[in-house]
C-alpha cells in the first residue's frame, strides 16, 4: 500500500514578492580603521612640511644646483679619479659579494625546511640572519667606519653583513622550492641530511641561487655608492666629499659615472643570469627594468 | 629479506582517506610479488609503509627484523638494503645520469669520493659495476648527459640502474616498466627478477606483467582481494569490477 502526500498549495496569489537586499552595515572596526590611516597620513604629512610651498620654497636652491652641475667637470684628473672610485666601488661590490655569499648559503642551508636541520641550528640561524639583514647597510657603516676607520674596509664589512641576511633569507626559499620527489627518493637511500642536501638539493636550486647571487651584486653596487657619503670608500664617498665642498661640476660627473655603474652591472648580471635559464625568477625587478616598463606603459 | 606486515591500516586523514585497511602481508626473503591493482589502490603507499616513509595508524611491521619506524638505525639500515625505482621522476636535475646512479649509496663513500663524483668521475670500486649494469640497461650512451635532457625512458632506466647498482637485498619497483616500450619492459623485468636473489616487489596495473611473478597479491580500495599464483577471471573481475579488461591487458 502506498501512502500519497497532498502538496502544500501556497495561499497567496502570485510569486511572493523578493525581499529587498538587506542592507550591508559598515563594519565599524573597518569604519575606524579606515579613519586611523587616513589621519596618519594627514598628520605625516602635515609634519614633514610635504606639500607646492616646500617645493616653491626650495626652487631657488634646485635652480641654482641644476645651474652648478652644467656642464660636468671632464678633466683629466677628476676623470682619472672617478675611474679609481669606480673601481673601488666594484672591489667593495664583489669582496662582498664573496664574503656574504660564504655566511649567508650555510645559513640558508640550515633555515630551509627540506634540509631538515636540527631545531636548534636552524633557529638560531633564522636569528643570525634576520639580525644581519634587520640592521641597514648605512648603520652598519656608521659602525664599521667608527671600529675600522673610513675607507673602503668598513664599507666591505658594512655591506658583507647586509647581504649575508639577505643571500640567507632568499637562498633558502630558493632550496625550499625544489622538486620534493628526488629529495625523498634520496632520503629512501638512507642518505644522511648532508649528502641529501648536497646532492639532491642543491644540484636543483643552482641557477636559481646564481642568479639571486648576481642580483645581490647589483645591490651591492647601490649600497656602495649610498654608505660611502659616511665614509665607507668609492664612488660614494667621492660624491660626499664634491658635495660637502659645493663643487656640483664635479658631482655631475660622478653621478654619470654612478650611472653608468649601474646600468653596466645591471647589463652584465642579466646577461649572466639570461645564461643560466633563471632570468624569470628574479624576484625583484631592477631600476631599469622599471623605469623600461615605464617607458613601455607610456607609449602603449 | 622478508617482510611481515599485520593489520597495517593507512589514513590519509587531510583527505579524510582510508587507503590501506587491516593488509596482513607476509613476503619471504627472495620472494618476487606483484603488487597487481588500478590507480588509488593503495600499491605505492605499501611500499612507502615498507620503507618507513608513510606512518600506518595501526598495525605491526617488520622487514628484514627490523621496525620501519623504530630506531634511527633501524630505519636506516632497511633503507640501505633498498633498492628502489618509483614512477615519480626521482632523478635529481643538474646532475648527470652518472652522477644520480652513484648518489644512491653516499653511505658507502669514503671521502675522497665525494670529490670524485663531485668532478663527475665514477669512484674505482663501482667502476667495473657500473659500467656492466650501463651496458646492459643500454645507459652507457648517455652517462655523461644532464638528466633534464633525457627522455622518459632513458630516465627510467637511469633510475633502474641507480636501485641495482649497491646489489640490494630488497627491491621495490613502483610502476618501474610503465615509461618503457614494449622490448625494454620485458628486459628492464628480467634484470629485476634477476637481481641476485634480492626480495623483489613490484606495483603494476598491468596484468601481463603481474602474470610473470610466482606470486600475485591484489590490492583494491586498500584491501587485499587477492595474493596466489594463478589469477583467474573471477579475480580480475574483483581487482578491476566492470572495467574493459582490454585496458588492463587482460
Amino acid at each position: 500500500m502506498s501512502t500519497t502526500t497532498t502538496p502544500r498549495i501556497p495561499t497567496q496569489r502570485g510569486p511572493a514578492p523578493a525581499p529587498p537586499p538587506p542592507r550591508r552595515e559598515p563594519n565599524p572596526l573597518l569604519r575606524w580603521l579606515l579613519f586611523g590611516v587616513g589621519a596618519a597620513v594627514v598628520w605625516s604629512l602635515i609634519n614633514t612640511d610635504v606639500g607646492v610651498r616646500s617645493l616653491i620654497q626650495g626652487r631657488d636652491g634646485a635652480a641654482r644646483l641644476l645651474e652648478g652641475l652644467f656642464p660636468p667637470d671632464l678633466d683629466g684628473t677628476l676623470l682619472s679619479r672617478v675611474g679609481t672610485a669606480i673601481i673601488e666601488t666594484l672591489q667593495i661590490s664583489i669582496a662582498a659579494l664573496v664574503l656574504g655569499a660564504v655566511i649567508g648559503l650555510p645559513l640558508a642551508a640550515l633555515m630551509a625546511g627540506n634540509v631538515q636541520a636540527p631545531g636548534w641550528l636552524s633557529g638560531g640561524a633564522r636569528a643570525i640572519a634576520t639580525t644581519l639583514r634587520g640592521v641597514p647597510e648605512l648603520l652598519w657603516a656608521l659602525l664599521f667606519v667608527a671600529t675600522v676607520g673610513l675607507g673602503p674596509a668598513a664599507g666591505v664589512y658594512a655591506i658583507t653583513l647586509h647581504a649575508a641576511g639577505l643571500i640567507a633569507k632568499l637562498c633558502s626559499e630558493q632550496l625550499e622550492a625544489v622538486d620534493s620527489a628526488p629529495v625523498e627518493a634520496m632520503r629512501l637511500t638512507g642518505a644522511s641530511r648532508t649528502a641529501t642536501a648536497l646532492l639532491a638539493i642543491f644540484p636543483q636550486a643552482r641557477a636559481n641561487i646564481a642568479s639571486q647571487l648576481l642580483y645581490q651584486w647589483e645591490c651591492n653596487i647601490r649600497s656602495s655608492v649610498i654608505i660611502g657619503f659616511v665614509g665607507a670608500g668609492g664612488i660614494g664617498q667621492a660624491l660626499g666629499i664634491s658635495m660637502n665642498l659645493f663643487r656640483y661640476q664635479e658631482m655631475a660627473t660622478l653621478l654619470i659615472a654612478v650611472l653608468i655603474l649601474v646600468i653596466g652591472v645591471d647589463r652584465i648580471s642579466r646577461a649572466f643570469r639570461a645564461h643560466l635559464g633563471a632570468a624569470s625568477h628574479n624576484p625583484t625587478p631592477t631600476l631599469t627594468t622599471r623605469f623600461r616598463q615605464l617607458l613601455t606603459r607610456r607609449k602603449s | 629479506m622478508d617482510i611481515q606486515l599485520s593489520g597495517v591500516t593507512v589514513d590519509f586523514a587531510s583527505h579524510g582517506l582510508r587507503v590501506l585497511d587491516d593488509i596482513d602481508l607476509s613476503i619471504g626473503d627472495g620472494e618476487q610479488v606483484a603488487l597487481l591493482g588500478p590507480s588509488g589502490a593503495g600499491k605505492s603507499t605499501l611500499l612507502r609503509v615498507i620503507l618507513g616513509a608513510v606512518r600506518p595508524v595501526a598495525g605491526q611491521m617488520r622487514v628484514g627484523g627490523r621496525d620501519p619506524f623504530g630506531r634511527p638505525a633501524d630505519v636506516t639500515a632497511i633503507r640501505r638494503a633498498t633498492g628502489i625505482v618509483r614512477q615519480r621522476d626521482d632523478l635529481v636535475r643538474g646532475l648527470s645520469a652518472r652522477t644520480n646512479i652513484l648518489i644512491g649509496q653516499t653511505h658507502q663513500w669514503r671521502p675522497l669520493d665525494w670529490l670524485t663524483v663531485l668532478r663527475g668521475r665514477v669512484p674505482h670500486r663501482y667502476t667495473e659495476r657500473l659500467a656492466a649494469l650501463a651496458k646492459r640497461h643500454g645507459v652507457d650512451e648517455f652517462l655523461g648527459t644532464r638528466i633534464e635532457h633525457l627522455s622518459g625512458g632513458q630516465r627510467q632506466r637511469t633510475a633502474l640502474v641507480r636501485a641495482l647498482l649497491p646489489a640490494p637485498r630488497m627491491l621495490l619497483a613502483d610502476e618501474a616498466t610503465s615509461g618503457l616500450d614494449p622490448t625494454r619492459a620485458t628486459e628492464a623485468l628480467a634484470h629485476l627478477r634477476d637481481a641476485g636473489g634480492a626480495t623483489l616487489v613490484v606495483t603494476t596495473h598491468d596484468l601481463p606483467v603481474a602474470r610473470q611473478f610466482p606470486r600475485i597479491v591484489a590490492l583494491r580500495d586498500g584491501h587485499v582481494v587477492f595474493d596466489g599464483a594463478d589469477l583467474t577471471e573471477q579475480a580480475v573481475q574483483d581487482i578491476y569490477g566492470s572495467r574493459d579488461l582490454a585496458e588492463v591487458g587482460s
